[in-house]
């Protein structure tokens, strides 16, 4: 008998394992199950590109629609599946199919938080995750419209940006004092705020969504702190959080989504998990990291598909995004959560930048705004783990590559 | 007719360098791989940035803002994001200078 190898989740991640698994000669049974009913598509235009209406939906797409059945992947799109039974390795989907599986991959990504605000579950407050999401937020887009985005994360931030092109009148709610202050701190927050208010976007910080209010519509939004802001619509933005409901009872580790070593691999034999779900060891940074962006999906799916077929590599790939917001382009390298230092190479002032948090002398993440290839030219330093010269990083004379090489480590 | 456009000397570009010219109204990204020229579309098919602001590495221009790289040689996609090659034109040392045919 053919082995069979399922993926459970038609995104970026199983999607590219998929393909994967074809590129490397695996002739046995590949079945992809989704629950939307596209084929694998990229998610990051659904708040930029695609949001805005320009560039239409196919370009989205992991791979052309007619590559699954070329490739012989048995594809179950539109279909969720509820429960995996990981003594008899089968999957259970809605409407009762069972799928047999000798290697296991779930790609299930996340779901949006959905805090318990009143009014949340009106008509024209939305959320944003899926294509079909973006086109109901779509349709109420016209010049002269108002809208609230609460939450200024990355998905906010863009949302928000992307609605202000489109001639949308935007006022923004946040907890914090700046736009992405929890993952970029205060400095960057600051000059990201100071994007968003150029483009006459109303900016309420330090407050929060008390509820959400109209007569089976939203009309307002009523905040903690008392303002009370008309709109048309709304957008909610509070996170995400994955999606490993199916996998209860299976014994497999679930703890701030599915736990998996460098292989990809679950404490369960023959299941593995990747993308926004993986909370995987990362062995650059010495522990269990968890990755909602693009290039995590793109690398690791393979990988997992790779690791399944017993030709896995440890993945060890650094974190790596963007965030596009009007005519400005932010990337960040690494992965950090606190930090004893943090220097700046560029003009903030100028949105010109690129910018560190170190600890303890090693560079554990880079920022950029507008200064793409600073950021690129770092990501071999953040690899490297070695002490350099804080003077080297902020002398924009000094090339960043010949740190790596003086710190004596591989570019 | 396409002909070739004197955009910079002979010696202006040097190995590992590369750089934007205007040609007849477009932008062109010239490469000195190993002292030879190649040159291809500035404006990357994925969201228009300049590809020249990016890096290159050996043979392959690296997109500085969502890092799609592209081969300098036919301009053929390496590295998502884009999906489209970059087009590429003829480059050539002639007489002291270079050129780019379009």
């Amino acid at each position: 008998m053919p082995e069979t190898f399922v993926i459970v989740g038609a995104s970026l991640a199983g999607g590219s394992a998929a393909a994967t698994l074809r590129q490397e000669g695996f002739e046995g049974r590949v079945v992809l199950i989704g629950a939307e009913p596209q084929p694998p598509y990229e998610r990051p235009p659904l708040s930029k590109e695609y949001l805005r209406g320009e560039s239409p939906f196919e370009n989205a797409l992991v791979q052309p629609s007619d590559f699954y059945r070329d490739n012989g992947i048995e594809t179950r799109f539109g279909v969720r599946a509820t429960r995996v039974d990981a003594t008899e390795k089968a999957v259970e989907l809605d409407g009762g199919e069972r799928v047999a599986y000798d290697g296991l991959l779930i790609a299930t990504g996340g779901r949006n938080r959905r805090p318990p605000i009143p009014g949340l579950d009106l008509e024209g407050v939305y959320q944003l995750r899926t294509v079909a999401d973006c086109d109901r937020i779509r349709e109420e887009i016209s010049p002269g419209r108002t809208a609230v985005v609460v939450g200024m994360g990355f998905i906010g931030s863009e949302v928000a940006a992307s609605l202000r092109q489109s001639g949308v009148e935007v006022a923004v709610v946040d907890r914090n004092k700046v736009p992405l202050r929890r993952i970029l701190g205060e400095e960057v927050g600051r000059v990201m705020e100071g994007i968003h208010r150029d483009y006459d976007t109303e900016l309420i910080f330090e407050d929060t969504v008390a509820a959400f209010d109209g007569v089976g519509r939203v009309e307002r939004i009523t905040t903690h702190r008392g303002r009370r802001i008309e709109c048309d619509f709304a957008v909610v933005g509070l996170g995400v959080e994955p999606v490993s409901d199916l996998l209860a009872g299976t014994g497999v580790e679930v703890d701030n989504g599915i736990v998996v070593d460098e292989y990809c691999r679950t404490g369960v034999e023959g299941i593995y998990a990747a993308g926004d779900v993986a909370n995987h060891y990362h062995p650059i940074f010495g522990r269990h990291i968890r990755i909602e962006h693009w290039q995590n999906a793109l690398r690791q799916g393979p990988a997992a598909a790779r690791s399944m077929l017993s030709k896995g590599e440890p993945y060890e790939e650094i974190p790596w995004f963007w965030s596009d917001q009007y005519e400005h382009n932010l990337q960040y390298a690494g992965f950090h959560t606190e930090w004893d230092e943090f220097l700046v190479r560029g003009s903030m002032e100028e949105r010109n930048f690129v910018a560190f948090y170190r600890k303890d002398g090693r560079v554990l993440a880079a920022v950029a705004v507008n200064r793409g290839r600073d950021l690129r030219r770092s990501v071999s330093l953040i690899r490297a783990q070695r002490p350099v010269d804080a003077s080297g990083l902020c002398d924009l004379s000094v090339d960043l590559r010949t740190l790596v090489d003086a710190a004596g480590a591989p570019r | 007719m396409a002909e070739f456009v004197i955009v910079a000397g002979a010696e202006d570009l040097k190995v590992g360098e590369m750089r934007a010219f205007e040609v007849r109204g477009a932008k062109i990204a010239v490469a000195n791989v190993a002292d030879t020229f190649y040159a291809f579309d500035d404006t990357c098919t994925h969201l228009q940035c300049s590809l020249a602001e990016g890096d290159l590495e050996e043979a392959t221009v690296i997109c500085p803002c969502h890092g799609s790289e592209f081969d300098v040689r036919n301009g053929a996609v390496l590295q998502g994001p884009a999906r489209e090659p970059v087009e590429t034109y003829e480059a050539r040392i002639e007489g002291g200078s270079l050129e780019v045919k379009r």
